[in-house]
């Protein structure tokens, strides 16, 4: 009897959050909008974690699986086979809670730290049962200083509360676009530098001779958390959206069965009473969309991914009809350009090339000779980091050349556009 | 779109199953640019003088032959022959 009315509390959904988190555009420390929840109202939502130590690992990845969790942090590669590549390999060492949210535009890893840190801690726990690590990392961004306070105090009152969780500590990365890249976490951890480095093969990501190492992004872990807690059964495979909205950034989490139109109308306040124009998709390595095509498009990364688009990190960027995208394109090319590890040339020299000449379009001297030079440009570097930070960028530059192409024109014929409305998008305060 | 192709160096070199690929650790290349003399036929170089590997199929023995003269050739051990 009980068990049943047990089953009956689960097969109720319990989202993520409750509510629409503010978070402002500089600094990480959520204003309003979700209560965080300290351990006891973490268990009255989610219910109890259960142990997935041995055989009853395989449980929880069949269950991660049958829902089809993919990566957060943007590159949403299949969880499930993830973990089962890490059984292969052997009992893993590490692994990291990946919260160094490097995307200027996003804030959800940061809410969810400061609102939901026992979801996060009980899904980093559960995935060091199921690989068998004996080094749990939650690792946060420098200067993320509310969001370093949460975690901290969350394993505190575990530790109090005597939940029995394997050593996890907490280590702070340099404040930089690329510090949440998986190589470059790893390589820190075997001693390194926190800069990409190349892998022979991208299933095996650690050095050769060491344990295997987990990099999973914060929300993948939080969504592990669900699983864990609450049953494949009653999980709603929904996202964290995080909407751009002047001088705020606003975290929402959407059902498959909204639209891009629903969060934008809910989260976003535009500047001039109309509609947007483009949104920016993903992340500053994402895609522009234009609005009369994105409006309508359900919040279903599937139907996205049938689209040739990728809800990445889940930046929502909406670009206002008096904002120049080619302007705020070239600036943010300008910063992830500026935001290379410095290490290969292709980075080094190529997305400085196509910086300089984005910003001679916006200039209006580009020229027809110039044009030419960034096309091939984009061509020689496409596919050749070590990381694909350049082929972020050049994908979020060349959809801006495609959406915006009546801004290009304009540009072109060395007219300023007059956008009254500048820097949309938000970068940290000392590159911007 | 073929702006976000796989990584190139990480397409097939030669075509064949089972081959070894030519294959560049992007992030040790200093663009020395010996490579693309020692092989002409699978290295080119960027407009900044670092170094492209091809993914055009090449038949076998001139594919070792000169793959291995880059590889043996290269200062910065940024490229290596991959089975």
């Amino acid at each position: 009897m009980t068990a049943e009315l047990h089953l009956v509390h689960r097969a109720a959904f319990a989202p993520l959050l409750d509510g629409a988190a503010v978070v402002p555009t500089h600094g990480t420390e959520v204003l309003n909008g979700v209560a965080a929840h300290g351990l006891a109202a973490h268990r009255e939502a989610f219910g109890d974690r259960p142990s997935f130590a041995g055989d009853r690992g395989a449980a929880l990845v069949d269950g991660i699986d049958r829902v089809t969790l993919t990566g957060r942090g943007g590159g949403h590669f299949p969880t499930a086979a993830k973990w089962r590549s890490i059984l292969a390999a052997g009992p893993a060492q590490t692994v990291v809670a990946n919260g160094a949210e490097g995307e200027p535009g996003c804030a959800k890893d940061a809410v969810l730290l400061q609102t939901r840190p026992h979801l996060v801690l009980d899904g980093l726990v559960a995935a060091m049962e199921v690989v068998g690590a004996v080094d749990g990392v939650v690792w946060i961004h420098a200067g993320a200083d509310a969001t370093a306070r949460s975690v901290a105090s969350a394993i505190a009152e575990r530790a109090r509360a005597g939940a029995g969780d394997p050593p996890i500590r907490v280590v702070v990365a340099p404040a930089r676009y690329l510090s949440g890249e998986a190589t470059g976490i790893i390589r820190t951890l075997e001693g390194g530098p926190t800069l990409p480095r190349f892998v022979h093969d991208p299933a095996h990501p650690w050095s050769e001779g060491r344990r295997p190492v987990l990099v999973q992004n914060v929300e993948t872990l939080a969504r592990v958390g669900q699983v864990a807690l609450g049953g494949a059964e009653s999980y709603r495979a929904t996202s964290l959206l995080t909407v751009v909205s002047g001088t705020h950034r606003v975290v929402v989490e959407a059902d498959p069965s909204m639209t891009f139109g629903d969060v934008v109308a809910h989260a976003w306040t535009s500047p001039d009473g109309l509609e947007p124009q483009a949104v920016l998709l993903g992340g500053y390595g994402g895609s522009w969309v234009a609005w009369q095509r994105l409006a309508s498009m359900s919040i279903d990364p599937g139907a996205l991914r049938s689209q040739g688009l990728s809800i990445g990190a889940g930046l929502v960027g909406p670009l206002p009809s008096s904002a120049c995208g080619i302007e705020e394109s070239a600036r943010l090319t300008r910063y992830l350009a500026d935001q290379s590890a410095r290490q290969c040339g292709p980075c080094v020299f190529g997305l400085a090339g196509v910086a300089e000449l984005a910003s001679d379009l916006t200039a209006g001297t580009l020229g027809r000779s110039g044009r030419k030079r960034l096309d091939r440009f984009m061509d020689e570097i496409a596919g050749r980091g070590a990381c694909r930070h350049p082929d972020g960028a050049l994908r979020m530059l060349a959809s801006a050349l495609d959406v915006f192409s009546h801004d290009v024109h304009r540009h072109r014929r060395g007219r300023s556009c007059a956008a009254p409305t500048h820097s949309v998008l938000p970068l940290p305060l000392e590159t911007s | 779109m073929s702006r976000t192709a796989p990584a190139r160096e990480a397409r097939a070199v030669p075509s064949s199953a089972g081959s070894p690929r030519l294959r560049l650790d992007p992030s040790v290349c200093d663009g020395v640019g010996i490579c693309a003399h020692l092989a002409p036929d699978l290295i080119t170089v960027d407009s900044w003088g670092y170094p492209i590997v091809s993914i055009e199929p090449l038949e076998r023995r001139a594919f070792e032959r000169q793959a291995r003269a880059a590889v043996a050739a290269c200062p910065r051990k940024a490229l290596f022959l991959d089975s």
